[in-house]
């Protein structure tokens, strides 16, 4: 166990330096930022000052060696736009994302998987497909589309709901509905297939035989072990999710989150935010992951004592 | 407004007075920083005005410039090139600092003897003649430019002479007595300035609020605050005005207006605005440098039928680059520019013009209806004949020499022909900086009488003469001055004043008032 | 774990009758939608990019003010919503198809070798999927689209580049739990070589879940697609596909709410099908459920 936490803590550096050094060359490769910062009608010699006071007229290496010092002395910089220290930009909106992250996860497993058991009990009958097809609904609707639909049915005519930010609980709802719609149809199709696959095994029609109910067997044998496989596909949904994919809600509902501030600092290359925003995510989905390669290797007790598959 | 369950919590924000009036404004953007000194984007402009002042004020109902006291109350030219202004006595910055002829020196020196680049970059587009300022008394100022400035109440108003608190600005950082680059950075996250409503709280890009600043010199602001929040999508920006979270949205483009059309208790204030949104060509470029070929992709534009597709004829389409704003140099009886498709095929077959592909920049939709204008534009010149494809690109592409044509914006900086035409197309202004447009002797030569003399018939004739210049040998098309709107609730009485710059939020007294909500 | 699962390709006649009017549906939305996106040149009405400023917006046929002959009306810039959304679906259905097909080929290629070559690089090819995962896709958009320009092969490349990791995840992990299998054991004793032993013993057991991910990817990619040109970083305009055009139009749902309701509609349409065949596809490939 241990010898497993200390392999996924050393592949979580390597991932995480990985990350830092590709992140800190190919904004760079990707153009300057005076383009996007300032755009419209510089002169040659303005754009000289700018770089200048820029400090990007600094051999690359220079600026490489600058940015990893920054993991030691804590100064990540300043924003090129903002002027103003890039970690208090983004932790200021760490916070608002993970609200909305967490909330759209646990909307997401309080319908995902009930449903998915239903669908693959049922998966002979209309139900199963019916509860799919729903599902899909959900999942096969580019998510702006959905969420600016909320936004005119519930705020615009009916007028319960408030759509700008995040001041209170019902702020929550049309977001919450919005991402947690994308995620429930692969939640629930994995949940699904993976019911499935333990439905069919042999230990399954053991505990039939052995006279339980089909409830007991379901929910018992049949959730139990398909767990593992949901428990990873959440992971993943999860981590996809607190990487990108929340910009278009954050876009609609003025939510003052990350994913807005990741690409807007990446179409203007405001290189410092953009590095630290980056890592920040990653940190974050490197250590979702982690968590479930734990919860996985602690839950699959083949893989207590081997390596993770 | 009434109806909404849920979030009536949302407003409780409002201060324990029963009768606080306040407004939201749900703005498409908001400023990433806030500093009139540097500032000279669309964004931004929005914000200065209601906590700052000029020496200089002028009548904002007016198109034109008609020069009002300001901070300072009276003004003569003791020289040619020198200017002495009285300063109003009393007046006092939102952090409680008496106004001082030392913080209207600082101020007007940091912008003409700049040392921080990005006012460096302000100084040389339009404060260029400007020397120096000096105190002469604790009341008493002067300014100094280096030839004579027929312009110099016009510039004195300007958003990048407003006046800032030295002793604060210079304590925000390191040490007291100097002014470092990092207390003009620190500056701009927390702006103080004399005007009517302190900012009490900003977030970069996201929230500005303003609280009325009792202490204010002049008539006192009629809203207890304002709250501006960045609201990016028009469909939730209009919903917010339903929803009650927000009494105006900005930026709503003609083919939105439909939306709030059947709400009586909404209502929406509209103008059109100083500024030209433009179609620029780069000379330098190798398959355009004959101008013919331009000139005609510039005639096979029509520009009446943009604007009754894209905004519903709510635009107004210039015969040159002239708007009412220029006061006496307003001159709509040049014919610059005109639509004749016939005309440009005959171009495109004298100059040879052999199929090569013309590519149209834009930036998204940056500008309102830029990416749909740009698409229409194409469709023209394929019209006759001119094989053309859009880049669609997220940055600025006026310094790449491989950029053909792509859309831009001229806006009046202030209301001078030089705050518009002038600042761009200047001999060695940023156009041909950029290495898009070129100059010869001769412009410069006309570009001087222009620009310097006291006469306005010189400056008319000389502005003529630059006109025929460009349209002999075109870099630029202005398209039209777009109409831009507000909408908001019934209860607002606010719009959108012909004497200021663009997109300004003009929120001082005799500007806005708003009823008591229902 | 002891039963050898085979893919045996299901007869299609037998795949009709067993099929619930669900999965029928799919089917046959499915072939309709495939038919009009190839013979989309043929039977668009229009132009797709031709446009008549002078009568945008309008409504489809059977409402007020529409225009004669545009069936679905026409969009922003008066351009014909049908011929658009037919060429659209064309273009969007190629992207998707060629998107997943490279992630599909990247990551299978890296999730096998992973897998049989265990080692050193299995541990490289590891951390490369955990570092494409840790990182926002947008970004990895944005900055391929910013080096190599936007053309429509770059807008494939960044599709492909949007799956691959996935692919390669579920194949490793597949792939290492069938080498752990005893007749794949039996033949790596006999001496076949790791290439070998994918190629025959592998890969036909491994099916299953990529055309479970592939039609996932399909239906990814046309939202991503629609999610990039949301962010302004789509196709170029004016070409038409159905993410685009949902992208762009989203401002005009209440005014317009047309121009978005038909590309979404087909984008509901195309995603539907896709997913009820697949995991159709999927069930019928189980062995284990099939002898249940």
């Amino acid at each position: 166990m241990l010898g497993n936490a200390l392999r996924i803590l050393l592949r979580m550096v390597l991932t995480f330096f990985v990350i830092v050094t590709l992140v800190f060359f190919a904004t760079r490769l990707s153009g300057s930022p005076l383009d996007f910062v300032f755009g419209e009608g510089m002169s040659v010699e303005d754009r000289a000052i700018m770089i200048r006071y820029y400090q990007l007229d600094r051999p690359i290496w220079d600026q490489y060696l600058a940015f990893l010092g920054a993991f030691v002395d804590g100064h990540f910089g300043l924003s090129f736009i903002e002027r103003r220290p890039v970690a208090e930009m983004v932790a200021e909106r760490l916070w608002p994302s993970a609200q909305l992250l967490i909330s759209a996860t646990a909307a997401t497993l309080l319908v995902a998987i009930p449903l998915g058991i239903i669908a693959a009990v049922w998966r002979k009958s209309w139900i199963g497909s019916a509860v799919m097809a729903l599902a899909f609904l959900g999942y096969a609707v580019p998510n702006f589309v959905l969420a600016v639909f909320l936004v005119l049915v519930f705020a615009f005519w009916l007028n319960w709901l408030p759509v700008v930010g995040n001041g209170t609980p019902a702020h929550f709802i049309m977001p919450t509905l919005t991402l947690a719609a994308a995620m429930i149809a692969a939640i629930m199709r994995f949940t699904r297939n993976a019911m499935l696959d333990v439905l069919g095994q042999d230990y399954m029609r053991t505990a039939r035989a052995k006279g339980l109910p089909e409830s007991a067997v379901i929910l018992k044998h049949g959730l139990r072990n398909a767990g593992i496989t949901i428990l990873s596909v959440v992971g993943l949904q999860v981590a996809a999710l607190a990487a990108s994919g929340s910009v278009v809600v954050e876009s609609i509902f003025a939510w003052p989150g990350i994913g807005d501030l990741l690409v807007n600092a990446a179409i203007r290359r405001d290189y410092p935010v953009l590095q630290f925003a980056v890592l920040t995510v990653a940190l974050a989905v490197i250590l979702i992951n982690a968590a479930v390669d734990l919860a996985y290797a602690w839950a699959d007790p083949r893989l207590r004592h081997s390596s993770r598959t | 407004m009434k109806r909404l369950l849920l979030a009536t919590a949302l407003t409780a924000i409002l201060p324990g007075a029963v009768f606080a009036t306040e407004v939201t404004v749900a703005a498409a953007n908001v400023a990433p920083y806030l500093d009139p000194g540097r500032d000279h984007s669309n964004v931004g402009s929005q914000f200065y005005f209601n906590t700052f002042d000029p020496l200089i004020h002028k009548d904002y109902t007016k198109a034109d410039m008609q020069a009002q006291p300001g901070l300072a109350t009276e003004w003569t030219m003791v020289e040619p090139t020198v200017m002495e202004l009285k300063l109003r006595e009393g007046v006092v910055f939102q952090n409680g600092e008496a106004m001082t002829a030392d913080d209207v020196v600082f101020s007007l020196n940091r912008m003409f003897q700049a040392t921080f680049p990005p006012y460096q970059v302000r100084m040389r587009d339009r404060l260029a003649n400007f020397d120096r300022a000096e105190k002469i008394d604790d009341l008493t100022v002067r300014v100094h430019v280096k030839r004579e400035e027929p312009l110099f109440e016009t510039l004195l108003n300007l958003q990048q002479t407003f006046i800032v608190p030295e002793d604060y600005i210079k304590g925000l950082t390191g040490d007291p007595k100097v002014a470092e680059d990092a207390d003009y950075e620190a500056f701009s996250l927390a702006p103080v300035g004399t005007g009517p409503y302190a900012i009490t709280e900003f977030v970069p890009g996201e929230k500005i609020v303003y609280e009325r600043f009792d202490g204010f010199w002049g008539e006192k602001a009629p809203l207890d605050r304002a709250t501006v929040l960045h609201v990016g999508e028009v469909a939730s920006r209009l919903t917010a005005l339903r929803t009650g979270e927000a009494q105006i949205a900005t930026n709503i483009a003609p083919d939105q207006l439909a939306m709030i059309e059947g709400d009586a208790t909404l209502k929406v204030e509209g103008a059109v605005t100083p500024l030209f949104h433009v179609m620029i060509m780069n000379m330098n470029h190798p398959k355009l440098k004959d101008a013919r070929i331009r000139q005609a992709l510039s005639l096979a534009i029509d520009r009446d039928l943009l604007n009754e597709a894209l905004w519903l004829g709510k635009a107004v389409v210039p015969a040159s680059h002239t708007m009412e704003e220029f006061g006496p140099l307003y001159m709509p009886e040049l014919k610059t520019f005109e639509y004749n498709p016939e005309k440009a095929k005959a171009l495109l077959a004298e100059a040879g013009y052999d199929g090569f592909e013309v590519t149209f920049d834009t930036q998204g939709s940056y500008y309102t209806n830029g990416l749909l204008a740009a698409q229409a534009i194409t469709e023209m010149w394929a019209a006759v004949g001119v094989k053309a494809s859009i880049r669609d690109l997220p940055k600025w592409s006026g310094n790449d020499p491989e950029m053909m044509t792509r859309n831009w914006s001229n806006p009046m900086y202030f209301s001078d022909p030089f705050g518009s035409f002038g600042v761009m197309w200047a001999p060695n202004g940023p156009s041909e900086a950029e290495g898009r447009f070129n100059t010869d002797a001769e412009y410069a030569e006309i570009w001087d009488r222009f620009r310097f003399s006291k006469d306005v018939e010189v400056r008319r004739t000389a502005y003529a003469e630059l006109m025929d210049r460009i349209a002999a040998n075109p870099p630029v098309l202005p398209l039209y001055r777009p109409y831009e709107a507000w909408a908001m609730s019934q209860t607002v009485t606010w719009a959108p004043k012909a004497g200021h710059i663009p997109y300004v939020l003009d929120f001082r007294a005799g500007s806005i008032s708003v009823a008591a909500a229902n | 774990m002891t039963t050898v699962p085979t893919v045996t390709p299901p007869w299609l006649h037998s795949l009709w009758s067993e099929a619930h009017w669900v999965q029928k549906t799919a089917l046959v939305l499915g072939l309709t939608l495939t038919v009009a996106a190839v013979l989309a040149p043929a039977i668009a009405p229009f132009e797709p990019n031709a446009q008549s400023l002078i009568a945008r917006l309008r409504p489809p046929l059977g409402f007020e003010s529409a225009s004669a002959g545009h069936l679905l009306g026409t969009d922003e810039l008066g351009r014909d919503l049908l011929a658009r959304c037919l060429h659209g679906l064309r273009l969007t259905l190629t992207l998707a198809v060629l998107g997943a097909s490279l992630g599909l080929l990247i990551g299978g290629i890296l999730g096998v070798l992973a897998g049989v070559a265990g080692g050193r690089t299995d541990a490289v090819i590891t951390a490369a999927v955990d570092t494409q995962i840790a990182v926002p896709f947008t970004l990895v958009a944005l900055f391929m689209l910013s080096v190599f320009g936007t053309s429509m092969v770059v807008m494939v490349l960044v599709l492909g580049f949007a799956g691959w990791e996935q692919y390669a995840r579920i194949l490793r992990g597949e792939v290492k739990r069938l080498m752990q299998l005893p007749f794949i054991e039996a033949a790596r004793a006999a001496g076949a070589s790791p290439w070998r032993i994918a190629r025959v013993h592998v890969l036909p057991n491994v099916v299953s879940p990529v055309v479970v991910q592939f039609t996932l990817s399909l239906s990814n990619i046309i939202l991503l697609e629609s999610t990039l040109s949301f962010l302004g970083l789509g196709v170029q305009p004016p070409t038409a596909t159905l993410g685009a055009m949902v992208g762009v139009g989203r401002d005009y749902m209440p005014t317009a709410p047309w121009i978005v309701l038909a590309p979404a509609l087909l984008i509901l349409a195309v995603t539907f099908s896709v997913q009820i065949l697949g995991d159709w596809l999927r069930d019928r490939a189980d062995v284990r459920l099939r002898v249940r």
